[in-house]
């Protein structure tokens, strides 16, 4: 028996590969290759999730669960709900086959030695080739072989949430498999995180890079709770121009996931980026405008135990979205202008 | 005796019931009635003028209805002796158009947030209803069936006007809407060669076309086919090629061809000459014109470099404003483009497709009472009105509209010997005013194709005739003087084309020609726009160029001066 490739490194990996990997997982490929680093890992292909379908058999059984079911499937929410139940017990039920397994397991295990740690954290994340609502499931702090590989397998059930059928019988899509890859990268370990705006959100100003940050993870910031620190560095001449705030809270990792705390006091008023960081940052940022030709928003995270500049990783490039606000208000100054054309 | 009723035409001048030109209770109206030009001269037939100014009338009122423009209701139509008549429908107080724009407002947006979904979605309705009219085999229908596909037609023809016009009213009011701002930011107006570069360099529909058929010149060479093309006259390339196998393989390809994109006339606006599925003649004659020229597909090559040029022009336009306006100017900037592409496509997909099927419907049921001998041969229809045409087909055989299609047909031919005159004025009332009551309407559709601008008459260059600027460039050679599309297979390469106007189905002509002389256009007409993407020069509003011009004359045209030279008189 051959089973095809299905396990990727992310440095294989590019925009190219979207259906291959899923979304999450070609972005990852695709920054590494426009020169931002990004925790190290490994993707788990679409056809990772099929091989598992096909050899547990549990391809066909889910097939047949479904193609047996009425008409009124489509529109009642109650059977959905029974279905989701139904296969995932199906799929919790049915022991991983050792050559799935073993190929999980023993690419974690290189991870793992590469950082001389046995148990290396990681974190088990879904990358779905089409975005579907329900289907996000994503694990931190994740430690050792079996519980990695137990973690995917959940990944891969999350596609049989209710919403996640409800989802593909309304788009008329196949309801019994979904394309989905699973990205397993290495915990960051944050000193400080935060996002990196290319174009300022609230005037449209493209001169400038806006950066934000707080120390510990990033949800802090993306969450909007605190007041971060704001950094404006000008394109051209590379200026920062500061504007640190008092950070009483931060995000911080605990053994099986995140949790609120009260920012030590002496690092309260401190800035989170040193200057080489912030001006390592931008250089990154500006690259990466340049490549895709539209101001980006994207996520970064200072690392505790590297050396700079290794220590400055990336989890998320995309195109800055205020530009969906400024289009509105784009619109509506045109539309403004065509009601005066009809005016004599 | 036979017991066939005749029927006898009360009036026989009644082609369009209700919206026949009437002189007294028109110009009480309105002040001002302009001839439509571009597509009712020569004269329509009565068939094809009863659906135009039906729905064309229509499809006016109901796109500025829809959009909900501040100042104009769309034009109001009138048949006069084969001629269209138009004037505009202007919203009559000032408490009306402000409510009108509060609406406006609402009803533009799709326009400015999604207009490729917008067009498509549109597009895709209408071509559904197409495909829904051809399923019926004309030939084995029952005569309730023809008569039936032939309200259906008639019915896709009044949604085929109301999804242009809404378009169109929306397409154009982006248009100039840019074009404005272009005055004020960058003190050009769509004159200006900067402006046409701007907005030149995209493919479209009908220039596909185009180029399959080059593609067809080239595989007949390398079938062998060339010399048996070029030694044809034009109208018997078909049978020439229908003799031998080679040239019956090749043939059957091509007809599969124009069975997907040959469902249009040579004239656009008129539904008596024979579509290309019907008959071939007039892409094979622009094969053969491609195979006299030789080389490669011009078009492609020049839209390399006019997309290069306009890659340019756009950062060199945009790094001139400020970066708060670069939203809405970028936003504006693509819908301006896509205005040329959409002027094209939409004579191709609307226009072209729509009469082509009322030519085909029409025709089913001409051959069906040609059979029963209520008309003397099919082609009669079209001097039969619909209201005649369903009284007769469910039983043609107990009519007799012969003697109404000799008495039309006389008109007709009346029509086509004397010119309608180009504007209709109450007294007291002169061109000047006539042309401010249509700058008053603000209507886009106005503005753009029937007014366009004036040309600067400039005594120091000593030109014979001035026009404006549709596409830049400057060109010198013989002119070919076309007054009508019978004429096209008579151009010859690297002529100068002098026309009233153009259509669609001109466009392999552009290929091979210099240049192009138009008495009347505008910035989005269709001379201009395919001038562009040719990088051919194009002067328009020369108003006299085909009276003026003589066929053989070597004349020298300079499109961005605006001047237009004969060089033996």
């Amino acid at each position: 028996m051959t089973v095809n490739k299905w396990i990727y490194g992310l440095d294989e990996l590019g925009q190219e590969h979207l259906e291959l990997v899923g979304r999450k997982c070609a972005n990852l490929g695709e920054m590494t290759k426009l020169g931002m680093r990004v925790p190290p890992g490994f993707a788990i292909s679409v056809d990772g999730f099929e091989t598992y379908m096909r050899e547990t058999g549990l391809g066909a059984r889910i097939e047949a669960y479904f193609s047996a079911q009425g008409e009124d499937f489509k529109k009642n929410i109650q059977k959905q709900m029974d279905a989701s139940r139904a296969v995932k017990a199906m799929m919790a039920e049915t022991p991983l086959p050792n050559i799935i397994g073993d190929a999980i397991e023993s690419n974690y295990e290189a991870l793992c030695t590469k950082y001389g740690d046995r148990e290396l954290p990681v974190a088990v994340r879904s990358s779905g080739a089409v975005s579907m609502p329900g289907q996000m499931e994503t694990y931190l702090h994740v430690r050792g072989p079996s519980e990695v590989a137990r973690r995917v397998v959940e990944v891969w059930q999350s596609t049989f949430n209710t919403r996640a059928i409800a989802f593909r019988l309304e788009k008329g899509m196949p309801v019994d498999k979904a394309p989905i890859g699973v990205a397993v990268i290495r915990m960051v370990n944050a000193k400080s995180a935060g996002v990196v705006l290319t174009v300022a959100p609230t005037t449209g100003d493209t001169d400038h890079v806006v950066i934000e940050g707080n120390w510990g993870l990033g949800e802090s910031v993306v969450s909007g709770e605190i007041t971060p620190d704001n950094f404006i560095v000008n394109k051209a001449s590379l200026t920062i121009e500061r504007k640190v705030s008092r950070k009483a809270k931060w995000v911080i990792s605990t053994g099986n996931g995140t949790a609120k705390a009260d920012v030590p006091l002496d690092l309260q008023e401190a800035p989170c980026l040193e200057d080489h960081e912030i001006h390592e940052l931008v250089r990154i940022a500006l690259n990466v405008e340049k490549h895709f030709g539209v101001p980006q928003d994207m996520e970064w995270v200072v690392d505790r135990d590297l050396p700079f500049p290794e220590s400055v990783i990336w989890v998320q490039a995309r195109p800055a979205k205020f530009t969906a606000k400024r289009k509105e208000a784009d619109a509506d100054y045109i539309v403004d202008q065509m009601a005066r054309l009809f005016r004599h | 005796m036979s017991n066939v009723t005749v029927v006898q035409p009360v009036k026989a001048t009644v082609t369009v019931p209700g919206l026949e030109f009437d002189e007294k209770a028109d110009l009480e109206q309105s002040p001002a009635w302009f001839l439509d030009g571009t597509h009712s001269v020569p004269p329509w037939t009565p068939l094809f003028g009863w659906f135009w100014i039906n729905f064309c009338r229509h499809g006016m009122q109901y796109g500025a209805e829809k959009l909900s423009l501040p100042t104009v209701k769309g034009w109001d139509w009138r048949f006069k002796n084969g001629g269209g008549y138009l004037t505009v429908l202007l919203v009559k107080s000032e408490a009306e158009q402000r409510q009108r724009e509060v609406r406006f407002r609402e009803a533009i947006r799709p326009f400015v947030e999604d207009y490729d979904s917008l067009w498509r979605s549109q597009l895709d309705e209408v071509l559904g209803l197409y495909e829904d009219l051809k399923t019926l085999d004309l030939d084995k229908a029952s005569n309730i069936d023809l008569l039936d596909n032939f309200e259906r037609t008639i019915n896709v023809c009044r949604r085929m006007w109301e999804v242009h016009m809404y378009m169109m009213y929306g397409t154009f009011t982006a248009y100039i809407l840019f074009e404005n701002m272009c005055r004020n930011l960058l003190s050009i107006d769509d004159t200006h060669p900067l402006f046409h570069t701007l907005i030149t360099g995209f493919d479209n529909k009908v220039l596909q076309v185009d180029k399959r058929i080059w593609e067809f010149s080239r595989k007949a060479s390398q079938m062998g086919l060339a010399d048996v093309i070029l030694a044809s006259d034009g109208k018997d390339i078909a049978s020439r090629l229908d003799a031998s196998p080679n040239g019956r393989a090749f043939m059957e390809e091509f007809r599969a061809f124009l069975n997907e994109d040959g469902w249009r006339m040579q004239r656009m606006s008129e539904m008596n000459l024979p579509t290309w599925i019907e008959d071939p003649t007039p892409p094979l004659v622009n094969l053969k014109q491609f195979l006299l020229k030789g080389g490669g597909f011009n078009l492609e090559q020049e839209r390399a470099k006019l997309t290069r040029e306009r890659e340019v022009a756009e950062r060199d336009v945009l790094g001139k404003i400020t970066p708060d306006q670069k939203g809405w100017f970028t936003t504006l900037l693509r819908l301006a483009q896509k205005s040329g592409v959409f002027s094209e496509e939409h004579d191709h997909y609307l226009d072209l497709y729509t009469h082509a099927l009322m030519r085909r419907s029409a025709l089913g049921i001409g051959r069906r009472l040609a059979a029963a001998g209520t008309i003397a041969s099919a082609e009669d229809i079209f001097f039969v009105v619909p209201e005649e045409i369903r009284k007769v087909t469910i039983n043609p055989d107990q009519f007799d509209l012969k003697p109404v299609v000799v008495e039309r047909r006389a008109e007709w031919e009346a029509w086509c010997r004397t010119p309608n005159p180009p504007v209709i004025l109450r007294d007291g009332f002169d061109m000047d005013q006539a042309m401010a009551m249509l700058v008053k309407s603000n209507d886009p559709i106005a503005l753009k194709v029937v007014v366009g601008s004036m040309p600067v008459v400039r005594p120091e260059l000593k030109a014979d005739l001035h026009g404006t600027c549709g596409s830049p460039g400057v060109a010198e050679g013989l002119a070919r003087v076309i007054v009508s599309e019978d004429q096209l297979a008579e151009v010859q390469p690297g002529e100068i084309l002098v026309a009233a106007t153009t259509s669609p189905s001109w466009t392999p002509l552009f290929s091979f020609i210099k240049g192009v002389v138009v008495d009347r256009g505008a910035s989005l007409s269709h001379a201009a726009i395919v001038g562009r993407e040719y990088g051919i020069p194009v002067l328009m509003n020369v108003f006299v160029g085909t009276q003026q011009i003589k066929t053989g004359q070597r004349i020298r045209l300079d499109a961005n001066l605006g001047a237009l030279f004969i060089l033996d008189k």
